[in-house]
């Protein structure tokens, strides 16, 4: 079963959006909220003061995505590191994707971005088990430059052929030459949700933030980022 | 790792219960029931605590001082400090890789001798750390004075007080209202002021062989005798105060079982390295009795004496960040200590709460901030430093009986991943020592001292009498 990790601020009221707890009710979905407490504060002493009001808040998330049909746990998490946390905790959960919330109602359409060093076939696979065989589009999304033109086009449709021989609606747009993020970003205007792939950390990305924090930042709407789990990020002893 | 950790019970005079919830440990979390608690500090992160609190009182601070009471043998001075903490570090690294969790010293003692012992060791530690950052801050305060002189700006020692006053009410504020990058901040001051003094040492050790430079005075190495070398070690002890820091951050550290020894152990060893090195050039430079002289700061005065005008700015900019590292290490420890103990029921519950806004133990910090203020105006270094040292040496002295006790006897939750090598010689020689170092200080500060032990057993007494903490042994 594909799993989503929810991560939430859940004692700064970070909540789900209506409609990403209706697009997340196809599959199993972890709830993981979080506390970030400055250095000089031990976890542990948060945890003696919020813990009770930080569980009872996940538990109403989990009773919202079982009251949609969908199935949900949750785990708390009080930490020093936001990043870390929510990679140890996919990493144990096996989750395939974590979500940005955002703001959405319903999910009509929603993008899928194929660009630049991502796994394509996990991303097709994890859409694939979002949509299940609900009423929700998918517009393929690939940026490139012009001398790889003709295999993006390939790359595009083949993933396409895969999603309608599912029944689902399938639209594809290439974009040639063009600033990636921001086509994309222009692109997710008429769309309710985002699935992009996880990348390895670059240096542009830990200048700017996350390229999935950004989308997430400037489209509003909510980001799956599909977890990229063959490339284990060596562990850092900082 | 991991297994159900030593049971609590009992009620506090305000009925509160000591807060122990089963937990398991793994290398990247602590688990409890509903909640799981991210180790996120490594390695190099445990080693810039151990680091950042010890070396800004022994390098900057004592030199002057220690080589007017023993001559050119306040080096072993120093080097008899560093033995002690060795001896302790050791112990002390088996128990927290036994019971990786906030508290450290006083977490241990609590469990293995019993909620008296425990009580007496955590409030202590309290004062102990307060009396430590006064006189950090003190030192800060004869830096900052340097630095004005230095820059052309003579205004004697009237502002020294003042200053250290003003910083210290700057670190406690600083400090509830979130130091968002405080740790990049202390590995990067730690870094830098590696650097400073390895290029000091390097070039001072040099001369001081003979291999540059002018040849120096020759001098007895012991002008005094032993004696006034064990006093001048009992003083000077307090700039090893801060290896046990470490464990108090062990609930957050990732695979404690490996980091936490090399962090505590590594941390005593490379200070103490520094310190016999710094003592030696610098009672070569000068004759002790010159050295004297320069009181407070006379590492400056030996860093003009072998690099000129740069040397003393470099050593007066190294003193301020060291002296400022060391004082803001302190003041976050004795929040945590405060915190250990609250847990426990064996102070009021409110004194370790958490303000949502910031997220900081604004209650604790101003347990530690006020106190750490009153002590500064008293500006009396020595004594300072000897009580802080006082006060940690009966801890570190315990640690190693705590760990003759667990390992007398025992018990199924007891599970180090590091064993101490050679017990039982080693958690005794660590206890004798750290107990003989009382007995060499001034008469004034072994008074203070059992004094704030006799009021801490007399609070157990009064408002925690039937709080139980130790382990099933």
């Amino acid at each position: 079963m594909t799993r989503v990790l929810v991560p939430l601020a859940i004692l700064e009221g970070e909540s789900l959006s209506p409609g990403l707890t209706t697009l997340l009710q196809s599959v199993d979905v972890t709830v993981l909220g979080y506390h970030v407490l400055p250095e000089q504060t031990p976890p542990d002493q948060a945890r003696l003061q919020y813990e009770e009001r930080a569980t009872a808040a996940l538990e109403d998330l989990v009773a919202t995505f079982e009251a949609t049909g969908g199935s949900a746990d949750h785990r708390l998490v009080f930490t020093h590191d936001r990043d870390q946390t929510i990679e140890r905790v996919a990493a144990e959960t096996s989750a395939d994707a974590y979500a940005i919330t955002g703001a959405s109602g319903q999910i009509d359409r929603i993008l899928v971005s194929l660009t630049g060093d991502v796994a394509v076939d996990r991303n097709v696979s994890f859409v694939t088990s979002l949509v299940g065989d609900r009423e929700i589009g998918v517009t393929l999304f690939l940026a490139t430059d012009d001398a790889s033109r003709e295999a993006s086009a390939e790359l595009l449709d083949a993933a396409a052929e895969r999603l309608s021989e599912r029944g689902i609606d399938v639209e594809t747009e290439l974009a040639v030459d063009a600033p990636a993020l921001e086509t994309l970003l222009d692109t997710a205007v008429d769309h309710d949700a985002i699935v992009v792939g996880e990348r390895a950390p670059s240096l542009r990305s830990l200048v700017l933030g996350g390229e999935a924090e950004r989308i997430a930042a400037e489209s509003i709407a909510p980001v799956l980022v599909v977890r990229n789990v063959d490339g284990d990020r060596p562990a850092d002893d900082s | 790792m991991g297994g159900p950790s030593p049971s609590t019970e009992g009620t506090n005079i305000d009925g509160e219960s000591p807060r122990g919830d089963p937990t398991i440990e793994t290398d990247e979390a602590t688990i409890t029931d509903d909640a799981e608690l991210e180790r996120t500090l490594g390695l190099t992160g445990g080693l810039a605590i151990g680091i950042g609190t010890m070396i800004g009182a022994g390098i900057f601070v004592f030199p002057g001082l220690a080589a007017g009471q023993a001559g050119p043998a306040a080096a072993g001075s120093f080097a008899i400090g560093a033995v002690v903490a060795l001896l302790v570090a050791l112990p002390a690294s088996e128990l927290a890789t036994a019971m990786p969790k906030s508290g450290g010293g006083y977490y241990f003692i609590s469990r293995a001798l019993g909620a008296l012992a425990g009580a007496v060791v955590g409030l202590s530690l309290w004062f102990g750390l307060v009396f430590a950052t006064a006189f950090y801050l003190v030192g800060f305060g004869y830096y900052a004075v340097d630095t004005l002189a230095e820059l052309g700006v003579t205004v004697g020692e009237g502002p020294v007080i003042p200053v250290a006053l003003l910083f210290g009410a700057g670190f406690t504020v600083l400090n509830v209202t979130g130091t968002e990058n405080a740790a990049k901040l202390q590995n990067g001051i730690v870094a830098l002021l590696l650097s400073i003094l390895a290029v000091f040492l390097t070039y001072g050790g040099l001369d001081a062989v003979g291999l540059v430079g002018e040849p120096a005075p020759p001098e007895r190495f012991a002008p005094f005798g032993a004696m006034p070398v064990l006093t001048t070690a009992a003083l000077v002890f307090t700039s090893y105060l801060g290896f046990a820091q470490v464990a108090t951050v062990a609930g957050e550290m990732r695979d404690p079982g490996r980091n936490l020894p090399l962090a505590m152990v590594g941390s005593v060893v490379v200070v103490g390295l520094l310190y016999v090195v710094t003592i030696f050039v610098a009672t070569s430079a000068f004759g002790s009795e010159t050295l004297a002289g320069f009181g407070e700061t006379a590492m400056v005065e030996v860093g003009r004496h072998y690099l000129g005008a740069a040397g003393a700015v470099a050593i007066v900019f190294g003193g301020l960040l060291a002296t400022m590292s060391s004082a803001n290490a302190s003041v976050l420890s004795t929040s945590r200590a405060i915190y250990a103990v609250s847990r426990d029921a064996l102070l009021p519950r409110r004194a370790s709460h958490i303000n949502l806004r910031y997220g900081t133990p604004h209650v604790a910090l101003g347990m530690a901030g006020g106190p750490i203020l009153v002590l500064t105006a008293t500006g009396q270094v020595e004594l300072l430093a000897e009580v802080a040292s006082f006060l940690h040496l009966v801890m570190y002295g315990l640690i190693c009986v705590a760990l003759i006790a667990l390992r007398r006897n025992e018990p199924a939750w007891y599970d180090p991943d590091f064993r101490v090598p050679g017990y039982p010689v080693v958690p005794v020689l660590g206890a004798i020592t750290s107990f003989a170092m009382i007995g060499f200080m001034q008469p004034a500060s072994q008074i203070v001292g059992v004094g704030i032990m006799l009021v801490t057993a007399g609070w157990y007494a009064y408002y925690a009498r039937d709080v139980r903490l130790r382990g099933e042994l």
